[in-house]
């Protein structure tokens, strides 16, 4: 990895973030003027991650009032807000966003505390918003069935209910991650967590034995489920599972409910490299490409290829870590990182299905244009969303990781 | 096709049927009213769909896969229409005509009751400026919304062309 490059992109990373939270405390997924000029929960919570990890402690406490004074009335945090804060979805329930809030909360209570927590940490925000906390926590339990013991979602981190419908493993990790994350804040506070803590372990035992596949090796990626209370879920007309690999299956290890060497994640991410590292152009593909919604063409991105450079960080392999993060620093475009990164002749593709199907949305045409327009498309490849914020939070994560680690 | 797990939306435009016969289209109304302010309640506030700047569109049309099927089966019930009647009759007596929905379909009135409710909480009023109808056959205007919003209607003709409901969130504590 060039480390003068990658120090750039890193500096850089650290700009795009605070550029890009509006005055309300907001993260844009993207800024304005292009493609997800609003905030999203999920990507706001990364956002607010990274902040952490850059030591922006006032940006991710703005960042954190933002999203808690948006929480609707029964407790969910919505799909995206507009800058004002106000519920500005378009698409179904996607329960990660609870659990993302309240892990990245957590994780804020704990760095402003370090080594000195009962003196240092912010217990008056974490107190302040208690009752947040409690409602984010119920709403996330109100989705949970009892039959299997996980959390019902109908999207997840892909926005794609055809293969996360049901009980998803992002959305349920990210949601046990966010009990946990309450479970320790409140135990601070001197709140009787215990129910929430019962809960919090049968959700990740559920995760760790039905949502993973002995004979694969692998955790997999959803057991399709229609309704969540569907009883008995065996009769629910969409009941099935979700076998294909995604790197969301990384997912138990990212949300920290087990650890990196844990074979189950090494297994996992074995198989996760194997069938979607991308052997043209480098980098991690999210899902496989004959799941058919390629938007801009199939090709790796580069929230996902930092979000498992952590895991070789993790398992202490410079080599493969080295790979992962090389392959970004080395996409970068004038330091900014894009969505995902496609070919011309993949790019066409897409276009040509999506226009075949009939279902290439109005939306999509600036996409389009945006694409062809990109200095990139002249060196045959396609550059889609540039910038986005989150794969800047995650390179800030990441690249964090390695030189603490490495160097 | 009806099928007990899937009866649910059937039903509920059955009663609607029904509850007109019953007490008539006016209280139907407030009905429906009730049953959409009720439910942005619970919601809290914000804006449904797409935005570019203050206009507010949905791309897809809601429940317009269930009244589409609802009237292949059963026709479309003279009811519907004693609704949409009275809601223009109620509009046109108002002072403030621009508050009404450009009504397409029934079930209009519980959108834009649901709607205006969700964008009252987050302090703002919504203009229903256009809407199409679930199958894309006809178009409907609230030219005093328009007038209000200061829109030309060629513009909210050209949104409908990729959407079935245009609105104006208007905040006016920042006009």
């Amino acid at each position: 990895m060039n480390r003068i490059e990658a120090e750039k992109l890193y500096e850089n990373s650290v700009r795009i973030l605070k550029s890009n939270q509006h005055e309300n405390g907001g993260f844009y997924a993207s800024p304005p003027g292009t493609r997800y000029p609003f905030i999203y929960p999920r990507d706001h919570s990364i956002s607010i991650l990274g902040c952490i990890h850059a030591g922006l402690m006032a940006e991710a406490r703005k960042g954190l009032e933002f999203v808690l004074n948006s929480q609707k009335p029964l407790g969910e945090f919505s799909q995206r807000y507009d800058v004002d804060g106000n519920d500005a979805s378009y698409k179904d329930l996607q329960i990660d966003g609870n659990g993302l809030v309240l892990f990245v909360l957590g994780k804020y209570f704990q760095a402003t505390g370090g080594s000195f927590f009962k003196e240092m940490a912010d217990t008056a925000f974490i107190e302040r918003y208690w009752e947040t906390i409690e409602k984010a926590v119920s709403f996330i339990l109100l989705n949970k069935n009892e039959e299997v013991d996980l959390i019902h979602t109908i999207n997840s981190i892909h926005e794609y209910p055809a293969y996360e419908h049901g009980f998803e493993i992002y959305a349920n990790c990210a949601c046990c991650a966010g009990i946990y994350a309450a479970v320790s804040m409140g135990k601070v506070l001197g709140k009787n967590v215990s129910e929430w803590e019962q809960q919090a372990d049968i959700i990740k035992e559920s995760i760790l034995t039905r949502l993973y596949s002995p004979r694969r090796r692998s955790f997999i990626k959803c057991i399709r489920v229609k309704d969540k209370n569907s009883k008995p879920i065996g009769y629910d007309p969409f009941a099935s599972t979700v076998l294909d690999i995604d790197a969301a299956e990384y997912a138990p290890a990212y949300f920290e409910l087990i650890k990196d060497n844990d074979v189950k994640v090494m297994t996992t991410v074995k198989r996760i490299h194997k069938l979607l590292w991308d052997n043209e152009i480098g980098g991690l593909n999210r899902y496989p490409e004959y799941w058919g919604r390629n938007n801009g063409g199939y090709g790796p991105w580069c929230h996902f290829t930092c979000e498992l450079a952590n895991h070789y960080i993790e398992i202490d392999d410079q080599d493969k870590a080295e790979m992962y993060l090389g392959w970004v620093v080395d996409m970068a475009h004038n330091y900014t990182l894009p969505e995902h990164i496609s070919t011309i002749e993949r790019f066409e593709l897409w276009l040509e299905d999506y226009t075949n199907a009939k279902i290439l949305r109005d939306s999509k045409i600036k996409l389009i244009d945006d694409v062809r327009m990109h200095p990139k498309w002249k060196d045959g490849l396609a550059y889609v969303t540039i910038p986005l914020i989150w794969p800047h939070a995650e390179f800030i994560i990441s690249y964090k990781k390695y030189s603490d680690k490495f160097h | 096709m009806i099928r007990l797990e899937n009866m649910f939306p059937q039903a509920f435009l059955v009663g609607v049927v029904k509850m007109v016969d019953k007490d008539g289209p006016l209280e139907t109304i407030r009905w429906l009213q009730e049953i959409g302010e009720e439910l942005a309640t619970l919601e809290g506030p914000g804006f449904e769909g797409a935005r570019e700047n203050s206009i507010n569109y949905l791309p897809i049309c809601p429940f317009g896969s269930e009244i589409t099927e609802f009237i292949e089966i059963y026709g479309y019930p003279a009811e519907f229409n004693d609704i949409v009647n009275k809601m223009y009759e109620l509009k046109n007596a108002s002072d403030k005509p621009w508050k009404y929905p450009a009504l397409t379909h029934v079930m209009g009135v519980l959108q834009h009751s649901y709607s205006t409710k969700r964008a009252a909480l987050a302090g703002a009023e919504l203009y229903n400026l256009g809407s199409k109808s679930p199958k894309g056959e006809f178009k409907q205007y609230n030219e005093e919304a328009l007038e209000k919003a200061g829109m030309a209607k060629e513009v909210i003709e050209e949104l409908l062309e990729r959407s079935f409901y245009v609105y104006k969130i208007v905040h006016p504590d920042k006009e």
